[in-house]
């Protein structure tokens, strides 16, 4: 597709190429505010948001200490939200993308989403119905939790995806 | 600003996917070189650097080594920017900021990225932050699907609309030396006919990942006015914070009105007394790395009212021989080198304002210019440029 600069492309390119594969085992804080959304999740199955003691909205994507816009300090005031919703608005990735910690080629079948939580905050998680054709706006979704306390502890990830439900 | 600062040299090197005949030192280079020319000056009058880049994108750490040779910078003061899309905007106001506090005369901002090491769609998806942001996004281009359609929503926008801003996009790239994809469309139905990459964003509703470097040298109005390239002033700028994936704390879940755009648009409009962009400043190069990002763009910088973005679109108001040309080089979707990006917009807006554009200067006279830039949380940076003060 692309045509590239003809002035700087030799026509048989050569090179060497190195491959490695070494493992990369990281670790990463989460931190007081954010440590606890996780600790809600694996201990007790429960998505917890804190709330400005100002403006009073919860923060979800993720828990801060410092509001963003009244910039005070958030202190230690947190809500549960619900588990269920309507879907605002989602979308789907047709072109798989390299992911280097898989690495390999990688295409998620769960369609990323914008979730409207029941209290009214908004959430971006994935939908558990991978058949776009059965996707609409307004959905009605509940989270599903992934039920194996050895596995959680992954913060937003303990919830699997959100699946549809009938009211 | 205490002391105005000048662009007196640009250069920028070939854009391609991938530049496997040179290192990046090389690379790099050869903008240094092309800039160096431009300006008529030696390596030896530069009083200070600034190095623009965004790391992990080429896969390692430190892509500026074994370049401060090849740049002529050793010995020399300086600093590096990584600041995601806005790198380059960032850089270049840093420059500004040298020369306007009266330390430094003549400073060159070297930026480029060269995307055949790496990947920056991992480097943003993958690699994001793995506490809270891993797993949620895939790259920028699910980011811009949400925006599109929350865009077609709320504006009456259709697909057909994005396929005319890529249209126009590769007409630029096709008479511009030096972009990256020149593909040679002819028509609506064209575009149209590439393939998703995460609905509703086709392959060629998206910016490509480039490999190439630009570099500006700015200097003091004294310094400036004894230098033989005409001067393109940078009038005014302004550089905006916001946090990511919070959106839906300024009242936006998707992210399309973003408020670092609004914020940086009023403090730039009004200290410089801008109430009509269109009518009050002459073309724009903006940082879109979508189509319907462009779109978006008209109404968040406003050049147009609300939900007529894709109006404008369709009278051709923005194509190079129109009333406001925009992205006349072709733009980020024809060439984005990341660090680089938001350099070209503005060496490419300082081509137009000097005359010097070659086959893709705008028809009109170019006395006045935006250049802007958007990326990594939110950002948003904005540049005003023009002939004479």
């Amino acid at each position: 597709m692309a045509q590239a600069s003809p002035q700087k492309q030799p026509e048989q390119p050569e090179y060497i190429s190195i491959k490695y594969d070494l493992p990369r085992p990281y670790h990463w804080s989460t931190g007081k505010y954010l440590g606890k959304l996780y600790a809600e999740a694996k201990e007790n199955k429960k998505l917890v948001a804190d709330r400005c003691p100002k403006c009073k909205e919860l923060h979800l994507h993720a828990p801060t200490p410092v509001c963003p816009k009244c910039k005070v300090d958030m202190g230690w005031d947190w809500a549960e939200m619900p588990l269920t919703g309507t879907v605002f608005q989602y979308t789907y990735q047709v072109y798989p993308l390299f992911d280097p910690h898989l690495g390999k080629v990688f295409a998620d079948p769960h369609p990323p989403a914008i979730i409207l939580l029941d209290n009214g905050v908004y959430m971006r998680h994935r939908l558990e119905e991978t058949d776009t054709k059965k996707l609409k706006e307004g959905m009605r979704v509940q989270a599903v939790w992934e039920e194996d306390y050895e596995r959680r502890g992954q913060g937003f990830q303990d919830i699997l995806y959100f699946r549809k439900i009938e009211e | 600003m205490a002391h105005r600062t000048a662009i007196v040299g640009v250069g920028q090197t070939h854009h391609a996917s991938r530049r496997k005949d040179v290192s990046l030192a090389e690379m790099v280079g050869e903008a240094v070189r092309a800039a160096l020319a431009d300006a008529q000056l030696n390596v030896k009058d530069i009083d200070a650097f600034i190095f623009s880049n965004m790391e992990a994108f080429e896969g390692i750490l430190l892509p500026d080594h074994g370049m401060i040779a090849e740049v002529g910078a050793v010995g020399k003061p300086g600093f590096k920017v990584t600041g995601g899309g806005t790198t380059g905007s960032e850089a270049v106001g840093e420059g500004c900021h040298m020369i306007s506090s009266g330390l430094y005369d003549v400073v060159m901002v070297v930026s480029w990225q060269k995307h055949d090491c790496g990947d920056a769609t991992a480097g943003i998806s993958a690699a994001a932050v793995p506490t809270f942001a891993k797993g949620l996004v895939t790259g920028a281009v699910s980011e811009f699907a949400k925006q599109a359609l929350s865009y077609m929503k709320d504006s009456g926008a259709r697909e057909e609309h994005a396929a005319m801003i890529r249209l126009k996009a590769d007409r630029g790239a096709c008479r511009n030396p030096y972009s990256h994809l020149k593909i040679g469309l002819t028509s609506v139905d064209e575009v149209l006919k590439s393939p998703y990459l995460v609905w509703p964003i086709r392959l060629y509703d998206f910016c490509p990942q480039s490999s190439g470097a630009c570099v500006v040298i700015l200097a003091s109005e004294k310094s400036a006015k004894k230098m033989h390239q005409k001067p393109v002033w940078v009038a005014d700028f302004e550089v905006v914070h916001q946090e990511p994936f919070r959106a839906g704390s300024f009242g936006d879940p998707t992210g399309t009105e973003t408020y670092s755009q609004h914020v940086a648009c009023e403090r730039l409009y009004k200290r410089n007394g801008i109430t009509d962009v269109r009518k009050q400043v002459d073309l724009a190069e903006i940082y879109e790395p979508s189509t319907w990002e462009e779109i978006s763009l008209y109404e968040h910088l406003y050049f147009c009212e609300k939900n007529e973005g894709w109006k404008l679109v369709e009278r051709g108001a923005t194509e190079i021989e129109g009333e406001f040309p925009v992205n006349c080089s072709g733009g980020v979707l024809a060439t984005n080198p990341i660090g680089a990006t938001p350099v070209l917009r503005i060496a490419e807006s300082a081509l137009q304002i000097r005359g010097d554009a070659g086959e893709h200067q705008a028809t009109r006279d170019i006395k006045s210019a935006v250049a802007t830039a958007l990326g990594g949380p939110n950002w948003t940076a904005l540049f005003l440029l023009k002939r004479s003060l």
